[in-house]
């Protein structure tokens, strides 16, 4: 493999303690090392920002949701075809790409690892399948287990408390499909959805049928991936999304896994105030004062950028809701057992006071977040906007001018009623983007070769421009190194790299599969036997993770 | 007599994975039975595909033979397709759309005659899979479909004959084996199914329909229909080409999506749609990961573009078939026919498939065979022309 040294660039690895020192960085058989030989190839970054490679902690990028949506939003795409190259596959553009341009995108955007994070554990094969036509990027995806009947099973044989079985159930489904976390979206909810249109408001209500509550399945399935030590937290996607008020469902939840480690997914769209029925105001101050004394606990943004986003969720009734606002399209599809599916493009306008306030918000947390290794960066793609929005929402945190020039364009009313109205004057740092774009997912996601530049990490580097534009800084990187060699160079492809499945393992006592086989038998229209996926050419090449205490 | 399984049927879309076989020298028997499993596996595991593992113009010939001159016929196609889908499996539909990529080809995976394409990217779908139906449907409509000759353990499979009231609508003129199990039968002629699906979403609306035509026709029976529907909390539709194949087909199936979608507010209603034949969903699927577009696809352009007419056969000049099992896979053109055996998946080889509902399942191989899958003679086709 390539020997390369990065010389003369201001690097920042905050990982590190590193905070744009000008220094070498040297890359060898696809990791960092102290030193390579003189004959190593030599990228002269003088003038240029060294970054580890960028981590996404949450997207949208492969599965059965997101083929649906790429089937329901032709048109949007049509506009932005991809032509095949003698290196590169050809495919489509737009809000939710097809695999290869997926790949192609995140890279050229100086992203080398990418957190899928909905994917239902019934379709893994499915999800595993795209993943390997999605090259570029080491990808890893997170199940949904926020609405599965077995497991509501065994939480209601526990009493809600976190058991010996249901731990073991966790980690089989980890390891009967190749996912690396565990999900919560909407627990409770999305079964009362696919019942009879349904929905859990609080955390103490009951799903009908099972007798549990949102309330026992946090601390139930939080619980046992907090002590299986999975590298991954349980990330929380909470009940009452983009309802107004719902910052208060949002602090009990956040109350209910105090101590135990937690990641918060989207936040934005769960700290709203007002009433239901009301218009929304923003409560971004009292999470970010939640998080501030409860280290144990993270969050991404999910900011909305103004322009069109595909909303697309396991979230069924938020997808209803959209639907009832009048949206165009709406699908919708229930999935056996474990989750549903909701999917609505949608536009987000500067002059629709909801619309405003949402990017307001977002900004918010961002800008008054104390630790910006708690808050971090996505618009939840395509949810919020798609990820190639990156580079403008950087420049919003790190250019004031810019951010209140587009302040000026969005509803002044809902401007007023957010905290960019008093004159928030932080501009974020370039050590602070790498906290947010890279170091702290990476993290957060127990990758402890990556977001950050230290020997033996994964040799997954960026190099920009240091230009005054961060947004042009940002959207194209001058090289992209992934796995040690040089993928990207101004602005185009060279090199295509197929990445690596990221999985996880915590270990369990194989005797559930007794437990489990009678619960699937009378609910799966799949034979338990058929259920896992073993198949090499799915789940190699992988970099399988292990838990802290398996 | 061998005793295989429980394997995974591809005999049909429904990838029954419960199925033991039972095979002697002289007969083979499925269990749970099933007519069109029972010959599916019969075909395959009878030693029919025995013989040579290609041909060139007809005549024998190795594989690498009948690969390069493939790649040759190929490689000199000015407009070549890439079709059929039979049996496939995602792995061996990834290799056809790579290639058909790299040929700059059209990729038909519906040769149905032109509907005025997919529906879907107009208004959406509410969907579900077929344990949600099972589990929660009092009530289901088949609409001019016939699952009991195409589908047969489809009814089964999403809870009838089981436990529980259970309501089953069937909508078809012609009398057909799924007809003999319905609870209530509808008839009216095919031509008539569009205003019908207007009707039902005017009614369910309270709005009044015409007072002529199919509504004045089936003055009760409509009514009556939208009764049913409204009194339980979960209904589905079952639907297939018999209401949306053909010209006018992207109508009917917009309306038939109206219609759910209306009914969508006050109870939960999804759609089940039954493919054409065994494959269709992992091709499509396939074919909208990897290009971004549903439907048929040209790839001529360079890039991927989604057909929104009929494909412009008659430009075609060389043809690739793509077959799993005893078909094989096909190039055809003007300077002759290649034909290369491909091993039957789900019996001599494994994968993925997926499922009419679109979920994903395991194939297996309980009768392993030394002939290659259609994606391994696919990707050594694309070898071939990249070198």
């Amino acid at each position: 493999m390539t020997s390369i040294r990065i010389t003369g660039g201001a690097v920042h690895d905050p990982a590190n303690h590193v905070d744009g020192e000008i220094r070498d960085v040297c890359l060898k058989d696809g990791k960092v090392v102290d030193d390579v030989a003189s004959d190593a190839r030599r990228i002269d970054a003088r003038g240029m920002v060294v970054m580890p490679g960028g981590v996404d902690i949450h997207a949208h990028i492969a599965g059965p949701k997101v083929n649906a949506a790429r089937k329901l939003t032709l048109d949007e795409r049509r506009g932005d075809p991809v032509d095949r190259t003698s290196l590169l596959r050809s495919g489509t553009g737009g809000l939710v790409p097809s695999t290869f341009t997926t790949g192609y995108r995140y890279s050229l955007l100086g992203y080398t690892t990418v957190v899928e994070a909905a994917a239902p554990p019934l379709a893994a094969r499915h999800v595993l399948s795209e993943l390997r036509d999605t090259p570029m990027i080491d990808k890893a995806f997170l199940l949904l287990m926020g609405n599965n009947q077995v497991l509501f099973e065994l939480i209601r044989e526990s009493g809600g408390a976190v058991s010996p079985r249901l731990r073991d159930a966790v980690a089989w489904w980890l390891d009967a499909t190749g996912g690396y976390g565990v999900k919560l979206v909407n627990p409770g909810g999305v079964e009362l959805w696919k019942q009879d249109n349904g929905n859990v408001h609080s955390l103490d209500d009951h799903v009908a049928g099972f007798e549990v509550t949102p309330r026992q399945v946090l601390e139930a399935i939080g619980g046992a991936v907090d002590e299986l030590g999975l590298p991954h937290p349980v990330h929380v996607h909470a009940n009452n999304l983009g309802v107004p008020g719902n910052a208060d469902t949002t602090l009990d939840t956040m109350r209910t896994l105090s101590g135990r480690q937690a990641h918060f997914a989207h936040l934005q769209f769960h700290c709203y105030g007002g009433k239901p029925d009301g218009l929304p105001r923003s409560r971004a101050p009292e999470l970010l004062e939640w998080l501030a004394s409860h280290p144990e606990t993270t969050a991404d943004v999910g900011q909305v950028m103004f322009g069109p986003a595909v909303t697309m969720t396991a979230d069924g009734p938020v997808a209803a809701m959209l639907r009832d606002l009048g949206a165009d399209k709406w699908l919708n599809h229930d999935t056996e057992v474990e989750t549903g599916c909701g999917i609505v493009p949608y536009r987000y306008r500067a002059s629709n006071y909801v619309h405003a306030l949402q990017w307001g918000i977002g900004l918010e947390l961002f800008l008054l977040g104390k630790d910006p290794w708690q808050v971090m960066l996505s618009t939840d793609h395509p949810n919020g906007g798609s990820f190639l929005s990156y580079p403008k929402l950087i420049r919003l945190l790190m250019d004031r001018a810019f951010r209140e020039d587009q302040m000026g364009r969005a509803n002044q009313r809902a401007i007023r009623r957010t905290a960019l109205f008093d004159g928030l004057d932080r501009e974020y740092s370039l050590n602070e983007i790498a906290i947010i774009t890279r170091a702290a997912p990476a993290r957060r996601l127990g990758l402890r070769d990556k977001g950050h530049l230290g020997v033996g990490a994964d040799a997954d580097v960026t190099v920009y421009h240091d230009r005054a534009d961060r947004e042009e800084m940002f959207a194209t990187p001058r090289y992209v190194i992934k796995g040690g060699e040089v993928v990207v160079e101004e602005g185009e492809l060279r090199r295509v790299d197929d990445g690596v499945l990221l999985s996880s393992h915590a270990g369990f006592d194989s005797e559930v599969s007794g437990v489990l086989e009678p619960l699937f038998g009378d609910r799966y229209t799949v034979a338990f036997q058929h259920y896992p996926v073993r198949d090499p050419a799915l789940r190699e090449p992988a970099r399988v993770v292990e838990a802290r205490v398996s | 007599m061998a005793k295989l399984g429980p394997v995974t049927c591809a005999g049909c879309g429904l990838l029954c994975d419960d199925v033991i076989v039972e095979a002697s020298d002289s007969a083979l028997v499925l269990r749970p039975e099933c007519r069109l499993g029972t010959a599916w596996f019969s075909e395959r595991m009878s030693g029919a595909s025995d013989g040579p593992l290609a041909t060139i113009d007809g005549e024998p010939a190795d594989v690498q033979s009948a690969l390069a001159r493939a790649a040759e016929m190929l490689r000199g196609a000015r407009r070549p397709l890439v079709h059929g889908f039979g049996g496939v499996t995602v792995e061996d539909a990834r290799a056809a759309v790579a290639l058909a990529d790299r040929l700059g080809a059209l990729v038909a995976t519906d040769e149905g005659e032109w509907s005025g394409g997919p529906a879907i990217p107009l208004r959406g779908a509410s969907t579900a899979t077929l344990g949600e139906i099972r589990d929660r449907s009092q009530l289901v409509v088949i609409w001019r479909e016939d699952p009991e000759s195409t589908h047969p353990r489809l009814l089964e499979r999403i809870g009838f004959g089981g436990n529980g009231p259970r309501t089953l609508v069937v909508i078809d003129d012609v009398d057909t084996a799924t007809v003999e199990r319905a609870d209530v039968r509808l008839a009216w002629p095919r031509e008539h199914d569009l205003e019908a699906l207007i009707c039902l979403h005017m009614l369910q609306r309270g709005l009044a329909p015409r007072a002529d035509g199919l509504a004045a026709e089936l003055a009760d029976e409509l009514p009556a229909l939208i009764d049913r529907l409204g009194a339980v909390p979960h209904v589905t539709f079952v639907y297939g080409d018999g209401l949306i194949g053909g010209p006018g087909g992207q109508r009917r199936a917009l309306a038939l999506h109206e219609l759910v979608r209306a009914l969508c507010r006050e109870r939960h209603a999804v759609t089940l749609e039954l493919p054409g034949a065994p494959g269709n969903r992992s091709a499509e699927d396939v074919l909208a990961w990897q290009s971004g577009y549903g439907g048929n696809v040209d790839f001529g352009g360079g890039h991927p573009e989604l057909a929104t007419a009929p494909l412009p056969l008659e430009d075609v000049d060389v043809r690739l078939r793509v077959a799993s099992g005893p078909a094989g896979s096909r190039v055809a053109g003007p300077d002759g026919e290649v034909w290369i055996r491909t091993a039957a998946a789900g019996v001599e080889a494994g994968g993925t498939a997926h499922r009419l509902d679109g979920v994903p399942l395991s194939l297996q191989a309980p009768r392993p065979a030394d002939a290659p899958t259609a994606a391994a003679v696919l990707s050594r086709l694309l070898g071939e022309l990249a070198g």
